[in-house]
């Protein structure tokens, strides 16, 4: 199968894309502090030559070629992974470029969800100019605006079908788990693992159906939607995987410098029995792949979509010592099989095409199906 | 014939009146009544369960909300016995440097869900998306507070 791998960086339409690399302004980053950590701490010893040409104006670059997923954040500019999303003001979607396609994300509850946005849609125009030949960041800007501002799209779902929406801007936060209902079933979606935030909100809201009387059957199971999940704590992701094995399963080994590995188990606890099928696609990395990947391992949950991302390595935050924060790759994740999906991810049990893929309509309905593949 | 007495002027109206069908038309129209008075009746026992699912949801959302505040307060302590520790001699403990991770982290996410019941407490709930934003709350709350718990032990067992 063909990976995806031009998925462009995700930002919030509503907010300041802070995705985009930081170019240091070249004062006062703590090089040697920075080489120091490196090379006591990363996963893979870098070579001096390369510590020895960071560089504060072309920070950024330099850590690239250490540790591809290595990052540098002033003080005034980090924001810890284990957050949580802040209360937002805007249209409630977040943007995601693929391919030629700009695709916008609706939140839960917020406004392009209450304009009759439920799922994913190409973005087209923006009060009724096109989007075409406008960077990420312009459009961006178009959709932003405060609370009560109106702001009209055009938009193409995934069917082909076009619509103009009319979306007053409005505060709100997202979920932690959010909940949506294409058709007959509902299906949890995850977008981040927040240490502490996110094991529980799914919990909570597999009670909160199951109390409306779904998950009877096989018919019903448990849907889960990784297809945006970019990753977060991979605690968090384990504990998941945890609520679905029973006491002691091996969950994955943590591979450290020197081949120091730990392998982490299911603690004892909730089991949920419910069937499980898990919504999978290029952008679910990191942390969520090796949920799939774990779940997958196990024979638990049947996998639906698109191979992963491919990152299977766990990155930590160090505080420097002006506040600044250093994120670098400290340990390699193996999955129970012993597989290692960086750079591979994690293959799909049934493989879908890119328009099923973003069509919820169609895409739970072949999901189900899957079950009963088993 | 019709027993309308609209139908044939007066003396079809009297012919109607005397057969009795005015009677049954009346009594029909007084059994519709009783129907709707009936309906009605129903509607307002609805009304009265909606308000009292109100009023316990909103219940249950001023319990949260001061089971948070509580947890906030013993989250703040334990942040400044987490602080003297690190100032101590234990400072490179292993368990001090997951204190000092997490309980900041804790007190955050303590404090986020403190504004999420504030609002939603102003919500006025009753929507499905309200009741599963309480739902999330309340078994984050429970969670944190047990990460609380565990993180206060081991700050204890540090300070012995």
């Amino acid at each position: 199968m063909t990976r995806h791998r031009t998925r462009g960086v995700r930002t919030l339409a509503f907010l300041a894309a802070c995705a985009f690399a930081f170019k240091a302004g070249g004062a006062g980053v703590p090089l040697d502090e920075i080489r120091q950590v490196l090379r006591e701490q990363a996963l893979t010893t870098p070579a001096e030559s390369l510590l020895h040409d960071l560089d504060a104006a072309n920070l950024a670059g330099g850590l690239q070629a250490i540790d591809p997923a290595a990052r540098y954040f002033p003080r005034a500019l980090y924001r810890s992974p284990n957050q949580g999303r802040d209360a937002m003001s805007g249209i409630g979607a977040e943007l995601l470029p693929s391919g030629d396609d700009l695709w916008l994300l609706p939140f839960q509850g917020g406004a392009a969800a209450a304009a009759g946005l439920t799922d994913r849609a190409r973005l087209r125009t923006i009060d009724g100019r096109s989007i075409a030949g406008l960077s990420l960041d312009e459009i961006a800007q178009r959709l932003r605006g405060p609370a009560g501002t109106r702001v009209v799209i055009g938009i193409e779902d995934a069917a082909g079908g076009a619509r103009r929406l009319k979306i007053e801007r409005r505060s709100f936060r997202p979920l932690d788990v959010e909940l949506v209902q294409p058709g007959a079933h509902r299906i949890l979606r995850v977008r981040e693992f927040v240490a502490g935030l996110t094991r529980p909100a799914l919990l909570a809201t597999v009670d909160f159906i199951e109390h409306a009387g779904a998950f009877q059957s096989e018919q019903h199971p448990i849907i889960l939607d990784l297809r945006d999940a970019t990753g977060g704590d991979l605690f968090e992701a384990l504990d998941i995987a945890a609520l679905f094995l029973p006491e002691g399963a091996q969950l994955a080994t943590l591979a450290a410098r020197g081949g120091v590995a730990k392998t982490i188990r299911a603690p004892a606890g909730t089991a949920l029995e419910q069937p499980l099928i898990l919504l999978i696609g290029p952008g679910t990395a990191s942390a969520a792949e090796i949920l799939a990947g774990i779940l997958r391992d196990h024979g638990r949950a049947r996998l639906v979509g698109q191979t992963t991302y491919g990152k299977c390595d766990s990155q930590t935050d160090v505080r420097l010592s002006d506040g600044s924060v250093l994120r670098f790759t400290d340990r390699a994740v193996r999955l129970p099989s012993g597989e290692h999906c960086s750079g591979v991810g994690i293959a799909p049990d049934l493989a879908v095409d890119t328009a099923t893929l973003n069509d919820l309509s169609r895409l739970v309905p072949r999901a189900i199906g899957a079950i009963h593949e088993r | 014939m019709s027993t309308d007495p609209r139908e044939g002027g007066l003396a079809g109206g009297i012919k109607g009146l005397s057969t009795g069908a005015y009677d049954a038309r009346i009594r029909e129209r007084e059994d519709r009544l009783a129907v709707l008075r009936q309906v009605q009746g129903e509607l307002e026992t609805e009304r009265d369960d909606l308000e009292y699912t109100k009023a316990q949801r909103k219940q249950k959302v001023a319990a949260e909300r001061a089971r948070v505040r509580r947890m906030n307060r013993d989250i703040a302590a334990l942040n400044r016995r987490v602080d003297s520790l690190s100032a101590s001699a234990n400072r490179n403990d292993q368990r001090v440097r997951t204190l000092r991770t997490r309980v900041p982290q804790i007190q955050s996410q303590s404090a986020r869900l403190q504004s999420d019941l504030d609002a939603l407490e102003g919500s006025g709930l009753g929507d499905s998306e309200a009741d599963l934003r309480r739902a999330q709350l309340e078994q984050q709350r429970a969670s944190l507070q047990a990460e609380y718990d565990l993180l206060n032990q081991m700050s204890l067992d540090l300070a012995r």
